[in-house]
């Protein structure tokens, strides 16, 4: 296999390589007095020669030309996030908006891809009224009657981290996670630990479906992804909101906050949410690494 | 990460996309995607300059130089009728032969 790899990417990387001379070439050919006159007339191009540079916008830094040879030699180890960050970032328009459904089905591809599980904007004919937006941090939620913040933490590590959140005075939408502390399952803290609130109630035909709707949200796994640094995370729907008002289109727990970085000031910025197709309950809520 | 004048006209994604399929590491399938980005901006740029005057071909450098993509597309518009739909379609070409490269890659 790794020969046949090898082949294919040297086949293309020759061929590529060969392509961008001819480009170069043409490009400097055609154009020559004005690309000289900008390499006299610019500082930042002035100490180099012409001939051995293409005009290629770099990231980070304006105009620039990279040196033939940085185009043509091996990069250095990357990091498995930067081709999810990228592709994302070619796609997400500038501003936070809802996506258009060509931008959506994009998108979700990348997502499926680049985590390895079903990522869908769409599942059984239903949708939230967005998949992009701003997400801003939630409190705790009550698991059971009599839940409270000195107990809710299985080590002091996670007390420390998330203590100062505090837990909503009120329960989520769908009651508690479980009916005793006796009877909570690792799923059950789980579904606390890394849920989300989603604005279920501006769903497309929400007001005409309640009652299905609220079974098909509650605990619905979905993927959220802060596309701005890659990381992903596998969330429960665990509660319906924010409202309108607060400007926020989704709501993370703690848990989920800390870990997609969305922690800035104001505790809000824009993230990604698809529903995960997960049919036999196989995909486990929490962090999720892109696959290499 | 950075964004050219011409990205909202001209998606790369899809070389990038095409190139996961192939069975290599992500550091050569980095190595392509950056050839192929520099591929397409040889092309736009190509066709950009083979439609503005000495003189204006100067402003649009400077501007690019700038990476002020206010200025530069104040400019194309002023001077070159259709130029989105000509960067686009330059573009597409490209990406068309690209992406039969990469289909010829997996036959050969």
């Amino acid at each position: 296999m790794a020969v046949g790899r090898k082949r294919n990417y040297e086949k293309l990387k020759d061929k590529w390589i060969k392509k961008h001379e001819e480009l170069s070439a043409d490009l400097f050919t055609k154009h020559r007095e004005s690309l000289d006159w900008l390499s006299k007339n610019t500082k930042q191009i002035a100490a180099t020669s012409l001939g051995s540079l293409i005009l290629l916008a770099s990231p980070g830094s304006p105009t620039l030309r990279l040196p033939d040879t940085q185009a043509q030699t091996f990069p250095i180890e990357l990091d498995s996030k930067i081709f999810l960050i990228s592709d994302l970032e070619k796609l997400l328009p500038q501003e936070i908006r809802e996506l258009t459904p060509d931008e959506e089905e994009k998108i979700g591809q990348i997502l499926s891809r680049d985590f390895g599980v079903k990522a869908t904007a769409v599942l059984d004919g239903k949708r939230l009224n967005r998949s992009y937006g701003l997400i801003g941090a939630e409190q705790h939620l009550a698991r059971f009657p009599g839940d409270n913040m000195s107990a809710h933490f299985d080590n002091p590590e996670e007390a420390r981290l998330h203590y100062s959140s505090g837990m909503a005075p009120g329960l989520s939408a769908w009651g508690y996670f479980a009916p005793s502390k006796e009877q909570m399952t690792e799923e059950d803290k789980d579904r606390e630990r890394y849920y989300i609130a989603v604005q279920t109630f501006l769903a497309p035909d929400f007001n005409q479906k309640v009652e299905q709707y609220r079974d098909f949200f509650r605990f619905r796994k979905m993927l959220v992804v802060n596309p701005q640094n890659g990381k992903g995370i596998v969330t429960a729907i665990g509660d319906a909101g924010p409202a309108v008002w607060t400007g926020k289109h989704l709501g993370g727990s703690p848990e989920v906050m800390k870990y997609l970085e969305r922690q800035d000031g104001r505790a809000r910025g824009p993230v990604l949410y698809y529903f995960i197709d997960d049919s036999q309950n196989v995909v486990p809520l929490g962090p999720i690494d892109v696959v290499k | 990460m950075k964004k050219y004048f011409y990205s909202h006209i001209v998606e790369t994604s899809s070389i990038s996309l095409t190139l996961s399929e192939i069975d290599m590491t992500n550091e050569e399938r980095a190595h392509l995607s950056k050839l192929a980005e520099s591929h397409l901006h040889h092309a736009i740029l190509n066709t950009v300059l083979s439609e503005l005057s000495e003189d204006d071909k100067k402003i649009f450098l400077t501007h690019l130089s700038e990476d002020d993509h206010d200025k530069i597309w104040a400019l194309l518009k002023e001077k070159i009728s259709d130029i989105e739909g000509k960067i686009k379609n330059a573009g597409e070409m490209l990406k068309k032969e690209l992406h039969k490269d990469i289909e010829d890659s997996k036959k050969e």
